[in-house]
């Protein structure tokens, strides 16, 4: 008895945060607003930085990591800006914090829904990296993948924590890249290093590890502050 | 009571550091390689210690509030972080101002610099958010989790900065690696660590009430627009 | 005698210490004086409404 209703509180909860991730997902893909205007910044940002360094040059090679999670985390903002703030009309975010569906599960489904939506930006990115700074990542494309999405899950879940906290403000666009940046300095750290190794071509390693450590660690610890927390930040 | 405790803690700070600013510049003996400039770790490093327990005191203030609703715990944890910032700022003064004589640059990446660099950028967004947000609650409740959120992300930073460099030591703020301090050389840390903690305390004490005239405003307001 | 290396940029950064208490404290007293003048001017008009009523 007591197993089935922890097994159907779980399934209840996934279900719940799937039924958000897909309403987010559909509504942002019927306009395509935040995709197209988050790559246009991001291509924006690449082409701009190409007359800060010179594309061809050594240089490039030790800042590509570093780069490329500037671009992914300015562009994300973008998107993770309007997670909160699209459900202001209409009085919908009162209605979602009221609907039966836990807190968490709506953190946890917008969390989804912007980390796919972040996902999509940044392979778009990379492909326009590749092109324009002639980068080559195919010997360790799995690896890469496996720092983006990890780096990814940890601006989207600490971008959509302070979309959150910050959706009621009149300041809200200027806080909130104010409060997310500093808390994304380990893990953009981590990630940058990790990309930058990755893209030169060096494996995993002896050295890296400790960041592949501090980026799951950062990723995991903030996973659980936030479904915790995010009751007090969207009720009190 | 509280204004007495206010003067004697301030007269202690006093005597301790001029006491200690003596001791450093006239008994203390000479460092073979820095020149005087060394004698700042007697402000640099008091100040780190200050600064940082002041996160953890506002994270334990800011927990606190969470758990009972009562807002002078958010009174305090405001004012702490708020002293706590000016104690930050004095350590990147002098850690800047340090790097520049010893390295000829003024910055360097060390963990320690870093991690104070995050800390205050965490802090002056703590108190950026919380003049953003007129109505009482909704700033106590929505700073306490920024601050809970800062402090783990410190945490974070001081520990992976630190596994970094003990892989790739990079040149460190401080007399104390590689030798230690001759044992006459470490007590006026100690001492000024008490005084600026006296320092702090007077500080906080001073904010504190300020943020219960604030309050005080606010429900007086509140009385003369219902009459 | 201490040291004569670098000496003023010892002075510099004690300096740079003081500098900043002072201007914080400066600040809380600045803050202070308006937050008592704010208080003053709201009791009184407490104390005026409530005699008027």
């Amino acid at each position: 008895m007591g197993t089935t209703s922890v097994g159907s509180f779980f399934g209840s909860f996934l279900r719940d945060t799937l039924a958000i991730a897909a309403k987010d997902l559909r509504s942002e893909f019927r306009t395509k607003e935040a995709l197209n205007a988050s790559f246009a910044f991001s291509v924006v940002i690449l082409v701009l930085f190409s007359f800060a360094f010179d594309p061809s040059s050594e240089q490039l090679q030790t800042i590509s990591g570093g780069l490329l999670w500037l671009v992914f985390s300015f562009a994300g903002a973008l998107i993770l800006n309007r997670s909160f703030a699209r459900e202001l009309q209409n009085d919908c975010l009162d209605a979602l914090i009221s609907s039966p569906a836990p807190a968490g599960a709506l953190f946890l489904g917008k969390a989804v829904a912007n980390f796919v939506l972040l996902m999509i930006v940044e392979l778009a990115s990379l492909g326009v990296f590749g092109i324009f700074y002639d980068s080559r990542f195919g010997a360790q494309l799995g690896s890469i993948a496996l720092v983006i999405a990890l780096g990814t899950w940890g601006i989207t879940v600490i971008g959509t924590m302070f979309s959150a906290l910050t959706v009621n403000l009149r300041m809200r666009e200027m806080m909130l890249p104010t409060l997310v940046y500093p808390l994304l300095i380990p893990a953009l750290m981590a990630a940058m290093t990790l990309t930058t190794d990755l893209m030169n071509g060096t494996p995993f390693g002896k050295d890296n590890t400790i960041w592949l450590r501090v980026l799951t660690g950062f990723d995991f610890i903030y996973s659980i502050l936030a479904v915790v927390f995010i009751d007090v930040v969207l009720i009190g | 009571m509280r204004n007495k405790l206010v003067y004697v803690l301030c007269l202690l700070a006093a005597g301790i550091l001029c006491w200690q600013l003596y001791n450093i510049l006239l008994n203390l003996p000479n460092e073979k390689d820095q020149g005087a400039i060394y004698r700042i770790v007697y402000f640099h490093v008091p100040a780190i210690f200050t600064g940082f327990m002041g996160f953890f005191v506002a994270l334990g203030a800011s927990g606190i509030y969470l758990a009972t609703r009562n807002l002078k715990y958010d009174a305090f944890a405001a004012a702490v972080t708020e002293v706590s910032l000016t104690f930050a700022t004095i350590v990147l003064a002098t850690g800047m101002i340090w790097g520049r004589i010893i390295w000829g640059i003024w910055w360097t990446w060390d963990a320690r610099l870093t991690t104070m660099l995050v800390c205050w950028l965490i802090y002056a967004g703590y108190l950026m958010l919380r003049r953003a947000i007129d109505e009482p609650t909704q700033r106590a409740r929505l700073s306490a989790v920024v601050s809970i959120f800062g402090c783990t992300d410190i945490l974070i930073v001081w520990k992976s900065i630190e596994w970094w460099r003990t892989q790739h030591p990079a040149p460190v703020l401080s007399v104390r690696d590689g030798g230690g301090m001759a044992p006459g050389m470490e007590s006026p840390i100690y001492w000024n660590w008490l005084a600026l903690m006296c320092l702090a305390a007077v500080l906080v004490m001073i904010r504190m009430r300020q943020e219960n005239m604030a309050r005080e405003i606010d429900s007086l307001r509140r009385m003369a627009h219902s009459y | 005698m201490i040291d004569q290396r670098n000496f003023m940029y010892m002075f510099y950064g004690f300096a740079a210490a003081w500098v900043i208490v002072t201007v914080y404290v400066g600040l809380l007293a600045l803050r202070e004086r308006r937050l008592r003048d704010e208080l003053d001017r709201v009791r009184r008009i407490v104390e005026d409404s409530g005699k008027r009523s």
